[in-house]
């Protein structure tokens, strides 16, 4: 059959996957922490028809050989870390992180997983936990009778009583970082997981080694730019549109020789 | 039975094969810093002691179009894009120096610079790595400046320089792996005044209207070959039917 068909049938799947890329981050254009992805296009193998330098016959070379491409890929998709803006909510127990690093939670099989997600809440214990239920590592008791939380830039969570004047420090919030965050899991629900091309996560105090300071009464916004989504869904649905002419073309030409002849 | 039919076919067949390199340039028109490829037919004369009447088509891609494509911004640190004439150096699989124009470069879990594909930076004497960073700059001649983990932000360590090529087009090539390699298998010079844009990537450089064109002018062409195929059979339906004994 026309090779050309399989061609732009990759071109059609990969354009395909770039909407879904595109969908996705204007899915979450509002999303607390969200970082864009983007498809990373690469060309496939070229097949070697007829190497250059062969000979077409005795003394005679061919100056240049024929090389066909077999289409394009999504070879990957890369996160974007970039930092989102950073909004004002005043709520007390509203995080954002200033910089590279991320929250640590606990996942309800023991594991534990990053999130840049600070929009932390209370569960039924008093456990500071996220909006999804995780309790933030290490664990931080918050009695009842607590009128005030306070979280400083290094972390270090602090409480006032009802009547009393002076505060009580009762836990710290560590930060983590990782030498590759591109290559984190994404887990959904704001989550990532470590994998091997992120690298293990180094641990640490917020506001040294990089990994920024906490900011209390704000939360990080998406990066997603939706601006420059809308434009990458126009090319990509152009791009697709004139895959699919190829395709149609490629058919057109089976097409006529099979009435032909 | 006329040969000619034969001639017709592999008009025909090399068709099909110059679709493929357009519809390859095609599905390649939003893949980072792609060039495309140009595409001819030559004849070839079959040579022999006999009336030189055979001359079949070949296509082939003769060379691959370095113009510039489309900048890019991104705002990304770790994204460069070549402004004007010149290569990115990588290693391919093998270990090869090859080049590239797709600067859509991360750092591994190693801690690598390497290419979106996966494939090493070629920086001065080897591979690129990188110890653990706070921020990073790739200024205009390539030269990796960062800010260690945990360093202040005005202590800027330069580390490494990005190999940048310029060489003579002519000795150029696309190879299977999709990456331009030189024709007599040398590594090249560095070129210091090759410039990069940080923040920028380049896109495809793939003319999708011409693509396009092409694209129709060669579906015809098919087709008349088919046409020809056709009308060759017809001739050979009449012969017969004249050299049929009437009864």
């Amino acid at each position: 059959m026309n090779s050309a068909l399989w061609v732009s049938k990759t071109g059609l799947s990969a354009m395909d996957k770039q909407l879904n890329v595109v969908a996705n981050n204007l899915a979450n254009v509002s999303t607390t922490a969200f970082k864009k992805d983007r498809a990373v296009f690469e060309d496939l193998m070229y097949k070697a028809v007829r190497a250059p330098g062969g000979l077409s016959a005795q003394n005679a070379e061919l100056p240049s050989g024929l090389q066909l491409g077999t289409g394009v890929k999504v070879g990957a998709t890369q996160k974007d870390f970039s930092n989102g803006d950073y909004n004002m909510t005043d709520r007390q127990l509203d995080v954002a992180i200033q910089g590279k690093g991320f929250l640590q939670v606990l996942q309800p099989d023991g594991t534990i997983a990053y999130t840049r997600d600070g929009s932390l809440q209370l569960n039924s214990q008093g456990q500071i936990a996220t909006s999804g239920g995780l309790v933030v590592e290490p664990g931080i008791q918050i009695d009842p009778d607590v009128n005030e939380i306070m979280i400083a830039e290094d972390g270090i969570v602090s409480v006032r009583k009802n009547g009393e004047a002076d505060a009580q420090q009762v836990g710290a919030i560590n930060l983590a970082g990782f030498i590759n965050p591109t290559g984190l899991n994404s887990a959904g629900q704001n989550l990532f997981t470590e994998t091997n091309a992120s690298g293990p996560p180094q641990v640490g105090v917020p506001g040294t080694d990089s990994l920024g300071t906490i900011a209390q009464g704000m939360l990080e916004a998406s990066n997603v730019n939706s601006i420059e989504e809308l434009v990458n869904m126009i090319t990509t649905q152009r791009a697709y549109e004139m895959n699919s002419k190829v395709i149609a073309s490629a058919d057109g030409m089976m097409s006529f020789a099979i009435q032909q002849l | 039975m006329d040969k000619a039919l034969y001639l017709a076919m592999s008009g025909g067949v090399q068709t099909m094969n110059a679709q493929t390199i357009h519809a390859n340039n095609l599905a390649n028109v939003n893949t980072t810093g792609f060039r495309s490829d140009f595409e001819q037919a030559r004849s070839m004369q079959v040579y022999g002691d006999y009336y030189p009447s055979r001359a079949y088509a070949m296509t082939e891609n003769p060379a691959t179009r370095y113009t510039q494509g489309d900048m890019i911004q991104t705002g990304r640190n770790l994204d460069i894009a070549i402004a004007g004439d010149g290569f990115i150096a990588v290693y391919d699989e093998s270990g090869q120096e090859a080049y590239t124009r797709a600067g859509d470069l991360q750092i591994n879990a190693a801690g690598q610079l390497v290419t979106g594909r996966g494939l090493p930076v070629a920086g001065v004497g080897g591979p690129i790595f990188l110890p653990p960073i706070d921020n990073i700059n790739i200024t205009e001649d390539g030269s990796i400046s960062i800010v260690p983990q945990g360093g202040a932000n005005n202590e800027v360590a330069v580390l490494n320089q990005i190999k940048l090529v310029n060489p003579d087009k002519q000795n150029l090539r696309k190879q299977e792996d999709g990456l331009i390699h030189t024709r007599d298998g040398q590594p090249l010079e560095v070129d210091p005044n090759v410039k990069l844009a940080s923040g920028f990537i380049e896109g495809s450089n793939v003319n999708a209207v011409e693509e396009m064109t092409h694209i129709m002018n060669l579906a015809r062409r098919f087709e008349m070959n088919v046409k020809m195929m056709d009308t060759i059979r017809n001739n050979a339906d009449s012969s017969a039917r004249i050299l049929q004994r009437s009864s």
